[in-house]
């Protein structure tokens, strides 16, 4: 008994090493001045928090180039964007997913060509759309805004959330909505009385993973945003080309982008599990 | 074929105490049934046995060896569940197989044998079916034949044929007990259904609570139940009990039972060696009860018919005395009718004397 | 008058169903449908934006893109390329993810930690992803110093990303840590849904754990296995964000080059927009027949 439970976690602390190394590093370098950066030490040896600060103000970058001083002021507006891009998407992805996925197992409406076609929106590559939405936008004087992007992603993530509530909708019984409508229920009250509350677990597991998805999207964003509507991982691509040799700035821009995750991280794990068996298995 | 030995089982939940401390035998070929109330134990009991619950305290030995620390794998048991568990991505073949497979057995070895089993439990036409598309009554044979392809020293049987309707769970009973002349392995049988027990064990072992009441042969447990808890459980329609009081005077002992009482001068020795309470409670088998329609002898009491159960061949008479209910399942007496005064006596050979805690007094 | 007429229409079924249909209908058409068209408009025309003709205006020339696409041999490595990644990377991350699923099985202290730990990869943007991995594959970064130290002796300083094979490693290396973990999540959950029961049968016929797995567990959640893997794949198929930032979207020269990647370059940075959507619509049609000739048949018997 003993020696299954030692292997099983020094396998455990093996699998954790691999997982949590990058991400060690890349905090190790996001703490250490750029003395350290060449050297292979983990734990700083002079912690800093400058690295962060100087992402935040356009004041004098290290190294001061031009181009530096046009990157180096601009992670609060990326950040901002991601959040009011992602959060509306999200938003919009849900309620529009709820109606359908409603419709879908209620009303049996749209048919089986609904389903698929919204299951082929995820199998297609991104870039396969790069040019036709480039010409799209372009002409309709829609690039570089929130809301091209807004839409986009709202259209792209759609599927999951249609999937995801359509698997919480099946699973209760349309008779409780039918006793509600007999008693004289509106179909709308009905929805928002009864089925919602029910569903409370499959829109907050929707939520969170489309909130990822979006917030990490970047492809469309690279192509669609320049400066006003840039989103913060196209942010990070430029900052890091831009900061060349600057590995501890670079790495503490990338970590910034993670801490919205990491604050939802706790929240998610337990719906994420129930909301993929929901939708895949069953 | 085996000898199954439990000392001293205890098993602890958190703050459930599921077995108190048991201890049995099982003699080589035998079948002991575990005959109680969900929840007294006995499954638990069961599972400690079969390795896949760990014994808080206790030793279970098979034929003199320790087991307690062998894993499941290794203890040589078959167990047939109460759900069968039965592996339903795989044929009646394989499931039956499988438990030779596992032991790397021969082809060919296999082959005969599970043919063999097949044969014995009639699953012939089924053996290339996939199990999740059987009826429920093979699925069950499958469940017994793979526990017994592997020829265990010992048989575990988890409460088998309560999931069967009336009719299929009477004629698996009397297919069971063929088996069991048939094939001969020691078992431990857990049940709640007395009939079952009655039918199927050599000996049954009443268990109420996490703890074992009385172990006996079938008809001692009937005929002498050592507790008031094993004369309720064991007999349909269940012994009635009346509340009485012993009381001497006048030379002659009595039992008092408010609205009638019993002369029992002639027990009253070994009633009071047995006990000093005087508060008892009488019991008497409805069957060990008869009805006239005159009374015959001092000792009849008239009683008025409260309502009549036509079981066909028998009747149940629910017999109503002042506030008391007795019921006496008897052959069909014509001329009685609800309503009707009639006069009953008890077989004073068989009527049971309980100390109102749990003991016996008298036979 | 006019609004019960409307209320009244809406409260009947097939109508409030089409009503509800309607959002989605709306907003899909407009994002997606749309371009679509535009895509297999802009196939057959030469449209390049620097010639400064309008899109609509553009000159059809049938189809001369696709014929070109498909005698095009960067576009052909780049396929070749993706699928060579897709078959790596996804066995690996089954496997991988696989173990430790195997690994969580059973309670043992500390489960709920090791579960978030094991998990959070999954939840980094894929960018940060490939910075970090472009970290750690620097020259003087902690792969060569650190790791290989104790291999080869002494610092060594691989220049991963110069290496055609070795810059493709790392950004298989990079999907492999980001992805396992959600293998891992599927297989454990399908892993957990196993009967217990059925087990204990396995365990009182004698059947050891790996006979277990082999016999019982692993034939149960065999649609789960399925689903995973095509998903995956599938989201295999169209890596980018990682290799962009890795090896700056292809490097070096085109050894990283995915198929995602050349479409963007030839949209972006050849600004050839209409051989760009005559390649994106091949690669559409190929996933199409896929997915109708091996996946459809394979989702359809896990029903």
């Amino acid at each position: 008994m003993n020696y299954k439970q030692t292997l099983r976690y020094v396998l455990l602390i093996i699998v954790t090493l691999w997982t949590l190394g990058p991400v060690v590093w890349m905090i190790s370098l996001s703490l250490k001045p750029p003395t350290e950066w060449y050297s292979a030490n983990i734990i700083p040896k002079k912690l800093i928090l400058d690295n962060y600060i100087n992402l935040f103000n356009s004041s004098v970058p290290i190294g001061g180039t031009y181009f530096m001083t046009s990157i180096a002021e601009a992670i609060t507006v990326p950040y901002i964007n991601s959040l009011i891009i992602a959060s509306l998407s999200t938003v919009f992805a849900i309620l529009i997913g709820f109606c359908t996925a409603y419709g879908v197992s209620r009303y049996k409406a749209g048919g089986t060509f609904t389903l698929f076609f919204t299951l082929l929106t995820r199998m297609l590559p991104g870039a396969t759309f790069v040019a036709p939405l480039l010409v799209y936008y372009s002409t309709f004087k829609l690039m570089d805004t929130h809301i091209a992007l807004i839409l986009l992603y709202t259209a792209v993530t759609l599927t999951y959330a249609i999937w995801i509530l359509k698997g919480y909708i099946d699973e209760i019984p349309p008779e409780w909505e039918e006793a509600a409508l007999l008693e004289g229920a509106a179909p709308w009250t009905v929805i928002t009385r009864v089925t919602l509350p029910l569903i409370r677990g499959g829109i907050l597991a929707s939520a969170l993973f489309i909130f990822i998805l979006n917030w990490t999207e970047f492809l469309f964003a690279l192509v669609l945003s320049v400066t006003k509507a840039i989103t913060l991982p196209v942010q990070i691509s430029l900052y890091a080309s831009a900061v060349g040799r600057m590995y501890g700035s670079q790495a503490a821009c990338g970590l910034i982008a993670t801490i919205p995750m990491v604050i939802l991280g706790y929240t998610i794990q337990r719906y994420l599990v129930t909301g993929f068996t929901f939708g895949r298995v069953r | 074929m085996a000898k199954l030995l439990v000392k001293n089982l205890r098993k602890v939940f958190g703050d459930l105490e599921a077995v108190k401390g048991i201890s049995f035998n099982v003699d080589e070929k035998e079948t002991l049934c575990l005959l109680g109330p969900s929840g007294c134990g006995k499954t638990t009991t069961l599972r400690c046995i079969a390795g896949l619950e760990t014994p808080t305290s206790g030793e279970i030995y098979i034929n003199s060896t320790l087991i307690n620390d062998l894993p499941p794998q290794k203890r040589g048991i078959g167990l047939v569940f109460q759900d069968y568990a039965v592996f339903p991505h795989m044929t009646v073949y394989d499931n039956l197989a499988f438990g030779l497979q596992v032991r790397k057995m021969e082809k060919s070895k296999i082959d005969s044998k599970v043919k063999e089993i097949a044969r014995l439990l009639d699953l012939e036409n089924v053996l290339q079916r996939y199990a999740k598309r059987l009826s429920l009554s093979e699925i069950q044979r499958v469940a017994i034949g793979r526990a017994i392809a592997v020829d265990p020293e010992i048989l575990l049987l988890d409460e088998p044929l309560s999931n069967l309707d009336a009719r299929t769970r009477e004629r698996m009973r009397t297919e069971l007990k063929e088996i069991q002349m048939k094939v001969g392995i020691t078992s431990v049988y857990v049940t709640h259904d007395q009939l079952e027990a009655m039918t199927l064990a050599d000996r049954i072992a009443v268990m109420n609570n996490g703890l074992i009441e009385q172990i006996g042969k079938p008809s001692e447990i009937y005929d002498n139940p050592k507790t008031l808890f094993v004369a309720r459980f064991i007999g349909t329609p269940s012994m009635n009990f009346i509340d009485c009081s012993f009381i001497e005077k006048n030379g002659k002992a009595i039992i008092d039972a408010n609205e009638f009482y019993l002369d029992v001068s002639d027990i009253s020795s070994i009633i009071k060696e047995k006990t000093t309470t005087s508060e008892l409670i009488l019991g008497c088998r409805s069957e060990d009860i008869t009805i006239e329609t005159k009374k015959t002898s001092p000792d009849s009491i008239e009683v008025e018919v409260k309502f009549i159960e036509n079981l066909g061949a028998k009747s149940i008479y629910h017999l109503g005395i002042g506030e008391k209910r007795i019921l006496v399942k008897t052959h069909i007496i014509p001329g009685i009718k609800i309503g009707s005064k009639v006069w009953i006596i008890f077989n004073k050979n068989k009527i049971h004397l309980f100390d109102k805690k749990t003991s016996l007094a008298i036979i | 008058m006019v609004f019960e007429k409307i209320v009244n229409w809406l409260r009947q079924p097939k109508n409030f169903g089409k009503i509800l249909m309607m959002p989605s209908s709306f907003i899909l058409n407009l994002v997606l449908i749309i371009p679509f068209s535009i895509l297999i408009y802009l196939g057959f025309t030469n449209y390049i934006p620097a010639r400064g003709i309008e899109w609509w205006r553009s000159d059809i020339v049938g189809f001369a893109n696709f014929i070109k696409v498909i005698g095009d041999e960067r576009f052909l490595w780049a396929l070749l390329r993706t699928i060579i990644f897709v078959f790596t990377v996804v066995p690996i991350e089954f496997l991988l993810g696989l173990g430790i699923a195997l690994l969580f099985l059973g309670n043992f202290k500390g489960k709920k930690i090791f579960t978030s730990i094991i998990l959070y990869p999954m939840m980094i943007p894929w960018i940060t992803v490939g910075l970090a991995f472009h970290l750690l594959f620097l020259d003087f970064g902690p792969v060569n110093s650190i790791i290989l130290k104790p291999i080869f002796g002494e610092s060594v300083t691989i220049s991963w990303f110069r290496d055609p094979i070795l810059a493709f490693l790392t950004i298989m290396l990079a999907d492999i840590w980001q992805w396992t973990p959600l293998m891992f999540l599927i297989l454990y959950s399908g892993l957990v849904a196993v009967p217990e029961r059925l087990i204990e049968a396995a365990k009182v016929l004698g059947a050891s754990e790996t006979q277990i797995l082999k016999r019982i567990r692993l034939p149960l959640i065999k649609p789960l296995i399925i689903v995973a893997l095509i998903i995956r794949s599938l989201e295999a198929f169209k890596v980018f964000d990682t290799v962009f930032i890795m090896t700056g979207a292809g490097g070096p020269g085109t050894a990283t080059e995915t198929i995602s990647c050349y479409i963007y370059k030839l949209s972006i940075q050849y600004s050839n927009l209409s051989y760009a959507s005559a390649a994106s619509l091949l690669i559409l049609i190929m996933i199409a027949l896929v997915t109708r000739v091996a996946i459809k048949p394979l989702a359809v018997k896990t029903e």
